[in-house]
């Protein structure tokens, strides 16, 4: 017996056409398809993002200082190895209008740039004009531009005039498009691009000011990048230079591009599981009815490989149509929407046909395929021969051959490795992995409950036939109430997790904090503007409490000597520039967790203050070393105490506290919040920016809107996903439905023949559907709520509260989907006349 | 009578369902000679078509021994039976079973072809010649009536040229006229042939013309039939 004898069978066997495996094929394509849709824009986004690295970043390469500009060193290597240096100036400031009512203040992002800015791209205006004309001064005041957002918060017209720090501007142009824009991360303001120069009257860049210093280079064709950047780490190894270059114009963006799509392909890949969960059904409804062949072949000679071969290749083609037209739709159509996409990026993209994300979208659909299809499959050898004479009796094994559990476990395992490997976050994988098998599991434990449930109750429901009726047909079909729960139940716990998780992380960032959190933000209070401003608040009733502390930027660059990387890893501690400040005692709340705080007056060598937490995290401890570079100055300190810091009410925090005499010689601004009754705060801010210009006021109720603006996007990508995948869960749904036709078209003749009206018939047929429907939705809200409830106490480490009306609105959802795919499929039966249907029984 | 092609000693079947254990065939002790017709008749669930089952191996035996051309159907497993099956024997059914995706010469090859036959289709066609549907078949069975549906599912079962033909019930979906046609038919290739014929029948006229009918009743052979061959009343019947 050959496999080319199983395939001539199995080609056979696929004349009887593409019926009852639509279900089947769609589950497969759709699952297929939102993957490779998902993964295509990834890699379109990236395509676009490497296409337009220089121009996202605005040069070939960038080199960035925060709180200081480059030094003659760095300067002059700069101009030796470019053809072109341009240099930014990046802080935030408070642009200011005066108007008959009082004036206005908008929080913005200044961009202040030189002649030769952009080196790469161009800014976009409107009016249409070059952006040299428009920082040009007019009317003796320098030009300025400003986006949408902010020139409608102000209520100015291009032509008018508003104040940044202590110098005027005239609004020459609304600023369209900022071609650099995405390498500048998140910001909290609208941007204002004008010229550094225009900047000297302004008091705005006094030493301490929190600024960064950006310089983008030209470099002659063919300048090896990689080459060049360990030149310049080397040559300023330490001086807190950051370097980005057009290998990865928007580091940021593509390292968040790559973590939501990886997260999107895990949210696609429970699709998947669910769609794997009706392809099973499909191929076990299939089966069951080819029983007959299968016993006949087998009278016939056929040995059990044989019939698992037969079927394993037809399954195997079915799924590879199903892949392909997955393939197809996932691959086409972002192409097909591409303008549209675009459109909503605000970042390039360059669609097309990209075979990478469809390799890996094709891989997992045959994973799936397999492991789903494999257990049927499996037990389709084990019908007997003897099947065809009579059918209940010696019913076959609930399980398939060991041989073949083992296959799907290899089958599964491979599809969590790929998945790790593709995605990239093995921790994020195993969750989401973790997850689906839960709540698999809770789904196929409910539906056997809700079994022997209906199995219990039916003979204690007197007097109401209909309710009888339907819990005995919920207890007497194994795969009905299995399909039905499982697919739908999977679904919707993708729905309830992210329903709970999001209502938990914005009740996070907001819903708690107007108790504890300060009014404003003020930063680059100058040290001798301390008094006057803290005499202003300090006499304000409405004022409650004010938080001041000095505050500098540095980066940790050793720990004990080593550079910090190797020590600590990646931490986010290390990652880039923190904030530190020093003071002589340890204010109001600190709490010391272990060694001591150093004297007042103490001007020993510098002692450090450290995070406990975040100090347990990279491995120090009392009496480790560590330098930090303040403004290219290299300061090494010993940890002498660790203390509690609470990053959660949006005060004042600082990892790193140093002692007075370290940091004091250093130029550097103080950063206070404020706590104040909601009345007071427009008094406050009007007061405050008007005696000190150069001050910035950040409202923490719009930086916390902003961030919470941000987070709703991922929670609607998010959403997007688990949508697919309860399509999905739907269309198995309907499969289900539409398989059990026949059994009710039966079951509704013989009611008919007792007497059984169609309405009270129909309304078996409904509760039927509702309490399965009840079921899945009650399961997936528990797993939904297990679910957001690990992510907000393991991964977020955020308070959890059950949210009520996502909870609520996914058990109704669950109701109205089986109500509505049961009862579509009811008409027939229903309509359908006793004496033929029972004829063609017998 | 020379060796035995079927040989029962004790047999005994018991099945395990959801309403527990049903006991089926009890004691069946038989010898059926190579070349011999015989009919098993009874009343409905009597055991016929289970007997016939064990003797195919198309159903495993609970207790006692099963012999088909010397071979013990009882310890062969489920492969070892399929295989025996498609070399010596030949089924033929109530409800001809025909694969509804393969065509009348695909259907009757499907043995051939298990048996990895390189002439099946040759070999097929002429057997679907003989059975008197060359012209059909391309044809499917769901193009097909009744009668012509069995007479491929006859083509199907002589065309290994099986030593045992087991017939269950092979007229029992037909009408008169071609109930009568497909005996002809049957009992033409197993006289062709030269097969053991076990056929189950309710049809008095057809185990007439058998060498030896065995009555059964509750899953026992009937003592009164246990060595009555060519049945008098039977012969009556039939004529």
């Amino acid at each position: 017996m050959t496999l080319a004898t199983s395939a001539r069978f199995a080609r056979r066997e696929l004349r009887g056409g593409l019926r009852g495996f639509r279900i089947f094929l769609a589950c497969l394509a759709l699952g297929v398809a939102a993957i490779a849709a998902v993964g295509s824009t990834r890699a379109a986004i990236e395509a676009g993002l490497a296409r337009e690295g220089a121009a996202l970043l605005g040069g070939d390469a960038e080199l960035d200082f925060t709180y200081r500009f480059a030094d003659p060193d760095e300067l002059a290597w700069m101009n030796e190895v470019a053809t072109e240096v341009s240099e930014i100036a990046d802080f935030r400031s408070m642009a200011v209008v005066d108007g008959p009512d009082g004036a206005e203040r908008g929080l913005t992002q200044i961009k202040a740039v030189d002649d030769a800015y952009p080196l790469i791209g161009a800014v976009e205006l409107t009016p249409d004009m070059p952006l040299d004309v428009a920082l040009a001064a007019q009317n003796g005041l320098p030009g300025a531009v400003m986006e949408r957002a902010l020139i409608d918060r102000l209520g100015l017209a291009v032509g008018d005039t508003f104040r940044l720090g202590t110098q005027d501007f005239t609004l020459s142009a609304e600023l369209t498009r900022e071609p650099d824009s995405a390498a500048g991360g998140f910001a909290l303001g609208p941007r204002t691009i004008l010229l550094r120069t225009s900047l000297e009257n302004a008091e705005l860049l006094a030493p301490g000011t929190l600024f960064s210093s950006k310089y983008r280079l030209s470099l002659p064709p063919g300048t090896n990048l990689a080459a060049l950047e360990a030149d310049a780490r080397d040559r300023f190894e330490n001086s807190g230079l950051r370097w980005t270059d057009s290998r990865n114009g928007a580091p940021g963006v593509s390292e968040f591009v790559d973590r939501l799509g990886a997260f999107l392909v895990l949210v696609g890949l429970s699709g998947l599981a669910v769609g794997g969960v009706g392809v099973s059904a499909a191929v076990r409804a299939y089966l069951a009815e080819k029983t007959s062949v299968i016993a006949t072949l087998r009278t016939l000679g056929a040995e059990r490989s044989t019939i698992f071969q037969t079927y394993f290749i037809q399954i195997g083609t079915l799924s590879l149509l199903g892949i392909a037209i997955g393939l197809a739709l996932g691959a086409l159509l972002p192409v097909a929407l591409a303008p549209i996409i675009e459109a909503r990026l605000p970042i390039p993209a360059s669609f097309a046909i990209y075979p990478g994300p469809l390799f890996e979208s094709a891989i997992y659909g045959l994973l799936t395929a397999f492991v789903f299809t494999l257990w049927p499959l499996a037990r389709a050898e084990d019908v007997r021969a003897a099947t065809l004479f009579r059918d209940a009796l010696g019913s076959s094994r609930l399980l398939p051959a060991p041989r073949y559990l083992v296959w799907i476990a290899v089958g599964l395992a491979a599809l969590i490795g790929l998945a790790g490997l593709f995605s990239g976050t093995w921790w994020l994988t195993l969750w989401t992995s973790g997850g689906i098998a839960f709540a698999l599991a809770l789904l196929a434990i409910a539906a056997t409950g809700i079994r022997w449930l209906s199995r219990h109750a039916a003979p204690r429901v007197k007097g109401r036939p209909a309710l009888r009726w339907a819990l005995g047909a919920i207890s007497g079909t194994r795969e009905g109430a299995a399909s039905v729960v499982l697919s739908l139940g999977l679904g919707l716990s993708v729905l309830a997790a992210v329903g709970q998780i999001d209502g938990n992380l914005r009740n996070a960032i907001s819903g708690n904090l107007p108790d504890v959190a300060p009014s404003y933000f003020f930063v680059d209070i100058q040290r001798d503007q301390m008094a006057g401003y803290t005499e202003r608040l300090e006499n304000d009733p409405a004022v409650s409490r004010i938080d001041s502390a000095p505050m500098l930027r540095g980066i940790i660059t050793q720990i004990n000597g080593k550079p910090a990387r190797e020590v600590a890893g990646d931490h986010w501690v290390i990652h880039g520039d923190r904030g530190l400040t020093y003071s002589e005692t340890p204010t109001e709340n600190t709490r010391i967790t272990a060694g001591q705080w150093w004297p007042e007056g103490y001007t020993g060598p510098p002692q450090i203050s450290f995070a406990a937490e975040e100090a347990e995290e990279i491995g120090v401890g009392i009496g480790d070393t560590l330098t930090i570079n303040i403004l290219g100055r290299d300061i090494t300190g010993t940890i002498t105490s660790l203390r509690e810091v609470d990053f959660s009410t949006a005060g004042i925090g600082f990892i790193l506290s140093m002692n007075p005499s370290a940091l004091q010689g250093a130029p550097h601004t103080f950063i206070s919040t404020v706590y104040a009754e909601d009345a007071a705060e427009a008094q406050i801010l009007r007061d405050i920016a008007n005696a000190y210009p150069n001050v910035t006021a950040i409202r923490v109720r719009d930086a916390i809107d902003r961030v919470a603006d941000v987070l709703a996007g991922l929670a609607a990508a998010t959403s997007y996903g688990a949508a697919a995948t309860l399509l999905t869960g739907f269309l198995v749904l309907i499969g289900a439905a539409a398989a059990g036709t026949q059994a009710r078209t039966y079951e509704a003749a013989v009611l008919k023949t007792l007497g059984a009206t169609r309405r009270r018939i129909l309304i078996s047929f409904a509760t039927r559907a509702a309490l399965l429907g009840l079921g899945a939705g009650a399961v997936a809200l528990a797993a939904g709520i297990a679910g957001g409830w690990a992510v907000s106490n393991y991964v977020m480490d955020t308070d959890f509260t059950v949210i009520w009306p996502s909870a609520l609105a996914i058990v109704i959802g669950g109701v109205t989907a089986t109500m509505v795919a049961g009862l579509a499929f009811a008409w027939g039966p229903l309509a359908a006349r006793p004496a033929q249907v029972l004829r063609g029984r017998e | 009578m020379s060796d035995p092609v079927l040989s029962l000693k004790n047999a005994a079947l018991s099945l395990d369902g959801n309403a527990g254990r049903v006991d089926i065939l009890h004691g069946i002790t038989l010898d059926i000679a190579r070349g011999e017709t015989v009919g098993l008749v009874g009343p409905s669930g009597s055991g016929k078509s289970s007997l016939l089952m064990i003797m195919g191996g198309l159903e495993r035996a609970s207790g006692g021994s099963i012999h088909a051309l010397g071979h013990d159907l009882t310890a062969m497993n489920e492969d070892a039976l399929a295989r025996f099956r498609r070399g010596h024997m030949g089924v033929v059914f109530q409800s001809f079973h025909l694969i509804p995706t393969m065509t009348a010469l695909e259907n009757v090859a499907t043995p051939l072809e298990l048996s990895g036959a390189r002439d099946a289709f040759d070999r097929a066609e002429a057997e679907l010649e003989a059975v008197g549907l060359g012209h059909r078949s391309r044809h499917y069975p769901s193009q097909m009536s009744g009668g012509e549906q069995q007479r491929v599912a006859l083509a199907r079962a002589s065309v290994t040229r099986p030593d045992i033909l087991l017939a269950d019930e092979p007229t029992g979906n037909l009408d008169g006229a071609n109930g009568s046609a497909i005996m002809d038919l049957l009992f033409d290739l197993r006289d062709r042939h030269g097969a053991t014929l076990v056929l189950v029948t309710h049809a008095p006229a057809l185990a007439a013309r058998c060498d030896r009918v065995i009555q059964l009743a509750d899953g026992r052979i009937a003592p009164e039939a246990r060595e009555q061959d060519n049945a008098p009343d039977l012969k009556a019947a039939a004529e």
